[in-house]
Parts: structure tokens; sequence; C-alpha cells
């Protein structure tokens, strides 16, 4: 069997990450860490057999890449469960360098491994299932892994954050498709109001995202002493309201750019046959033009949604809590199993998203056409 | 009987229509030929309300259409464009049930009223049905473009360019199923074509149009032998009259008794088919089915007015 181009290119890292250490060793959870390599904490012969495993995964890639993935990270919790086993309690041992870029190689060669199979979106939304499933599952031998105990720590603190980031990443999201989609349908069939629209979108789109949370604090600060209707439901210059309005804001330049692109590309003859068979305005909208711009216009929101996921992490610099809470924490603490523990969750949540958002676009019907 | 009455349509200073005037009698097939600009296809859209005259109306039946509204009126005229605009979203069954779910017909009338017009058109319901447009061949499109626009028994049929997209060979059998379909149904067409030959071969009268205006509004023959301007004339083609006339003549009608050498010709082709097949096997004259035969004499007697 000849490994394909990519396995060959992505032996490099994977060797890498056998000849990196694989582990950090910290007398405690902010002290400097001590690297570990895997023959020191596996022995030699274990060492020598994992390598031979890693070669046979280059070249039976396509087969091996999932199982050479799931038992990587099973070793992790191994390494971390034989290197604390009788010491000090608040020693900590944090994936390494070599961990990490094993794990990134044998991710890229699962991503080609799917990606040569062409899988359908009912298969790929499997797909997606079993990887968190087998995830939790592996998860549950990394007790004694940094991130993990950071996680026992704050169990908590991490669900409800985790249920904040959602309700401001997802919010925000479900806002600006129901405004943006609208606005886009508007400015189509207004060339006038077009340039004002997408100028006043494209100028919110510059400000940085820091300086647009620092803006919207004081109007939404004046509104809280000022209305007390606004107070009663929570609004305030700092917390979730400014965080997603500021999110709602950036999210509306692709959505209404996307809708705007999605009815453009209706073929002219399309939308020529709906007026001539005799669909009203209103039905030639809901059932043409918006249907044949579905899949430009959730392209869009696709965008907007894993863009979102990640933006909200900035929102715990004004209160609004989410996963970038421990970011924040960890950064304050120098303790990079804190900022993990709020940046992991983060880039998973936004490619799992991207994956249900791409396989939804593909069950529409008649969309590959 | 549909009455287009002074109709006109301006942009700015181009008169697009300028005061047409034409009759439609109930079940016939009119033309609409002219050169590109000449404000055919502006004409055609006049008649549904794609487009708003300037001045003057058109009277469905006596009734003038602009008391309905626009997307009401078009439901109850048949509409097929070059380019079919099938829905690219919905099945083939879907795409012809538009106008009747529009008008809230009962499931049953719409699906038996599917099958019934997929057959008609030789396209095979069970198999065709549920396929999506980019599944078809081009001239399958262009008959469940035909299909879709028959759908709600229209009143009207209006075609513009419907068969530009299609291959010759294909455009001859899509004109000759229309004008089968036409026969079995008995629906009123107006059609928009760019082609003389098209024009003579499917319609009862043509217009000829020229910077907006009708030029001549006459049955075929007429068009042939009494060209009414010179524009008409170039349209026509000098070079190909006596065989357009001939085309416009069933070779039935030159009959007469006596037998012939060679495969027998069928009645209902033309004359100019006939005349091509006499000059090929180098004969003086044609045996016919169900008997007699045709002659040289009688053919080129027949090749001018």
């Amino acid at each position: 069997m000849i490994p394909n181009r990519l396995a060959l290119v992505l032996a490099v890292p994977l060797a890498a990450g056998l000849a990196l250490p694989f582990a950090g060793l910290r007398a405690n959870r902010i002290a400097a860490a001590e690297p570990v390599w895997l023959w020191q904490a596996l022995g030699a012969p274990a060492a020598i057999g994992i390598a031979l495993l890693a070669v046979l995964t280059v070249m039976w890639g396509r087969v091996l890449a999932a199982p050479a993935l799931a038992a990587w990270l099973a070793l992790m919790g191994v390494v971390a469960h034989r290197l604390t086993a009788g010491g000090p309690d608040f020693a900590r041992v944090s994936p390494g360098a070599g961990f990490w870029l094993g794990a990134v190689a044998l991710a890229l060669l699962l991503a080609d491994a799917l990606a040569q199979r062409r899988p359908g979106p009912v298969a790929r939304l499997t797909w997606l299932a079993a990887a968190w499933a087998a995830l939790a599952l592996l998860l549950q031998g990394w007790g004694h892994v940094s991130i993990l105990q950071e996680y026992a720590a704050r169990y908590m603190t991490f669900w409800a954050e985790a249920q904040r980031h959602l309700a401001l990443a997802l919010g925000s999201f479900a806002g600006a498709v129901l405004v943006g989609v609208p606005l886009g349908v508007l400015i189509q069939r207004r060339a006038g109001w077009r340039g004002p629209v997408m100028g006043t979108l494209t100028a919110i789109q510059t400000v940085p995202s820091i300086a647009l949370f620092g803006l919207l604090i004081l109007p939404l600060g004046w509104l809280a002493t000022h209305v007390p209707m606004a107070r009663a439901v929570g609004i305030g210059g700092i917390g979730m309201a400014p965080a997603f309005v500021a999110l709602f804001l950036y999210a509306l330049l692709p959505i209404v750019t996307n809708t705007v692109a999605g009815l453009r590309g209706i073929p002219a003859s399309v939308a020529e046959a709906a007026r001539g068979m005799g669909l009203s305005p209103r039905q030639r909208l809901a059932r043409v033009d918006i249907p044949l711009a579905l899949p430009v216009i959730l392209t869009g929101a696709r965008i907007v949604l894993v863009q979102n996921i990640g933006l909200a992490t900035i929102g715990a610099l004004i209160g609004a809590g989410g996963f970038g809470t421990f970011v924040f924490q960890g950064l304050g603490q120098t303790a990079p199993d804190l900022i993990l523990l709020g940046a992991l969750p983060t880039v998973a949540l936004a490619f799992s998203a991207q994956v249900v958002f791409d396989a939804l676009i593909d069950l529409l019907p008649g969309a590959r056409a | 009987m549909i009455g287009l009455n002074h109709l006109s349509k301006h942009y700015g200073d181009t008169k697009a229509v300028d005061d047409v005037s034409l009759t439609i009698d109930k079940g016939s097939v009119v033309a609409i030929v002219g050169t590109s600009g000449s404000g055919k296809s502006t004409l055609l859209r006049l008649v549904n309300r794609l487009i708003e005259p300037t001045s003057g109306h058109v009277t469905l039946d006596g009734q003038d259409t602009r008391a309905l509204p626009a997307f009401e009126l078009r439901r109850r005229i048949g509409y097929v464009i070059q380019d079919h605009g099938l829905f690219p979203h919905w099945t083939v069954a879907r795409n012809i049930a538009t106008v009747p779910r529009l008008l809230g017909w009962s499931k049953a009338r719409i699906e038996a009223r599917v099958e019934e017009l997929l057959t008609l058109l030789s396209l095979d319901p069970a198999a065709i049905g549920p396929r999506f447009p980019h599944q078809l061949s081009g001239g399958q499109m262009q008959r469940v473009g035909v299909a879709r626009a028959l759908a709600a028994e229209p009143e009207l049929l209006l075609m513009d360019e419907p068969f530009g997209a299609l291959d010759p060979v294909l455009r001859g059998k899509a004109q000759a199923d229309l004008r089968a379909i036409q026969r079995t149904l008995g629906t009123t067409i107006l059609l928009v074509t760019h082609d003389m030959a098209e024009a003579i071969a499917l319609s009862d009268r043509i217009a000829v149009m020229r910077a907006g205006r009708v030029e001549q509004f006459a049955p075929p023959a007429e068009i042939l032998a009494r060209p009414a301007t010179d524009f008409v004339r170039a349209l026509v083609g000098e070079g190909e009259r006596a065989f357009r006339y001939l085309s416009l003549t069933p070779v039935g009608s030159l009959a007469e008794a006596g037998a012939a050498e060679g495969a027998p010709l069928p009645a209902d082709a033309t004359a100019a088919e006939a005349l091509n097949a006499l000059i090929w096997r180098g004969t003086e004259s044609l045996a016919l089915e169900g008997g007699g035969r045709v002659t040289r004499s009688a053919l080129l007697r027949a090749g001018h007015p």
C-alpha cells in the first residue's frame, strides 16, 4: 500500500510529535512545565511500539486514522495517570507540544480519509455525532490531565458559561438572520437603499470588536439608567446586552450580502416564469426567490454562526460570560490549562456548527442542481 | 376571441410597440414574426401584463383584462419562454402543478392533470414526474415548460421563442408535436418567433412586425403570395418562396387517380416533402398512402399562387 501524498506530508509532524515532549509535568498549576518524552513516561519498548504503529497509520491512513487518533487521545490519559501516580495532589500533567502536533496530524489524516469517501450530509452528521460520543468517552480517561482537572474544579460554572456562550452566539445569530434576510430582500428590490445600507454595515464591520463593545457601553448604559423597562429585561452598559448587540451587528453584513447575492443568482428565466405563471409578489418571494437563494443565504449564515461562536469569547471582557471567562481568567492567572478549558470547547463548537450547517445546506431539495 | 386594441408601449421617445391592433380567433394560432428589436416580445408581454401598456388594452372574450389584478390574469394565460424557466427546486410534477395549485385545485385533480399532460407530451409520468429539471434533456425541459403552461387549461397560450433553444432536429419534432396538441386541445396560441419558416409551419395567421408596428397581418399563404411591404418580402425570403408555399399545401390535395412506382407517401405529408422525394427518387410521380398519386407537374404548379 502506497500512502497518498498528504499522508507522507503529515508523517513529518507526526514524527515530530513523537520526538517532541509528549507532556509537561508541573509542580503546581502555574509553575513552569518540565518536559516529559513518551519513552520517559512509558519506557523505551512501548515508545518503539507506538512509533511502529505511527508508521502503519501513515501507510494505511484511510483505515487507521480514526482508531489512531482515539488511541493517541487515550494515551494522553494513560501518561497523565502514570506521571501523577503517587505524586503530590497539586502536581499537574498537561499535554505537551508533541501531543498537540501528533493530534493535529492525525486529525488532518482523519479529515482527509473522510473527505476521500465523499460522505453525504447524513453520513457527515453521523460522523460528527460519533466523534462527540468518542470524545466524551475518551475524556473519561483524562481525569489526571490538567485541563480536565481545571474542569473538575469548576464544572458547575463550566456548563453555566457554556449555556451563556451558546445563548449569546446563537441568539445574536438568530437575530441577525431575522433582520438580515428581510433587509437583504428589501435592498435587492430598492436599488437606492443598497449603497447606504451596505456602507453602514461595512463601516460597522471595520470597527474592532473591543472598540465596538466600548462604543456600546455608553448608549446602553444611558438606556439602562433612563428606561426602567430596559433595565428590567437586563439591558445595561456591560454584560450580555452590549455583547449581544455587537455580535448581532457584526453578523448583519455577511447575512445581508449573501441574501442579495443569492437573490441575484436566480436565473432571469426562472424569475420571468414565476411572474408569468401568475405568482403574486409574496408567493414569488416565499416559494421561488427565498428557496432558490437559500443555499447562498445559508452559506452566509454558516460564516456568521462560526464567527459568532468565536467572537462570543471576547464578550467575557465586558461581563457577558461564556467560554471567554475561562480564557481571560487563565490569562490573568497565567494558567494555560484554564485558557485551554475556554478555547478548546469554543473551537469544537465552531467546528461542529460548520459541519451541521453544511449538511443542512446539502439536504435542501434540488440544492445540488 | 382575443382583441389587442391600439396597444402602445413607449420608453421615453422609443416606441417599442406602436398602436398595434390584432384580433385572434378562438382556437387559432397566430405567430408574431420580426427581427430582433421589432417589439414582438414586448407585444407578447403586454398581453399578460408582464409589461403594462402606455395606452390601449387587451380583451379576453370581450372582457377588458385591466379589470383583474395582473397575477390573476396570468393564471388564465399560459406562458412559455425560450429558456423554459422551470423552477429548479421543484420536481417536474410540482412544476407542472404550479398554476393549478395557485388556483386551489384538489390534490386528486392536480395529479390526474399532471399525468394527462405528461402523457400528452410523450413523457412517462412515472419516470419523469419525480425528476428535477436538471436531470432532464433540453427537449424534455422544453416539453415540461409547455405542459406547465397548459396545466390550468388556459384560455390563451403565449409562447416567446419556445423552440429557440432546441437543435434543428428537436425543433422540427417539437413544432409537429405542438401542432398536434393544439389540434387536440383547441388552445388559442399567440407565438413569437424570428423564424418565418416556423411561423409558416405552425400558424393560421402571421403578424409581421417592424419597429413596433404590424406591417402585415394575414394567413401564411397570403404573406407568401402578396407581401404587403418590401420588409415582409425580405423576411419571407424570395429565394425560398416557392418551397415555403409548397410546405403549406398537403400533398393529398394534389392527388389524382392512378398508380406510381415506389413506397407510397403519407397523405398528410406536405407538397414540399413530396417534391423532395420526387427529385431524390428521380421519378415523374409518387404513390400516396390510401391510393392515388401525385405528379411532378401538379407539384410544380402548386409552387406558386
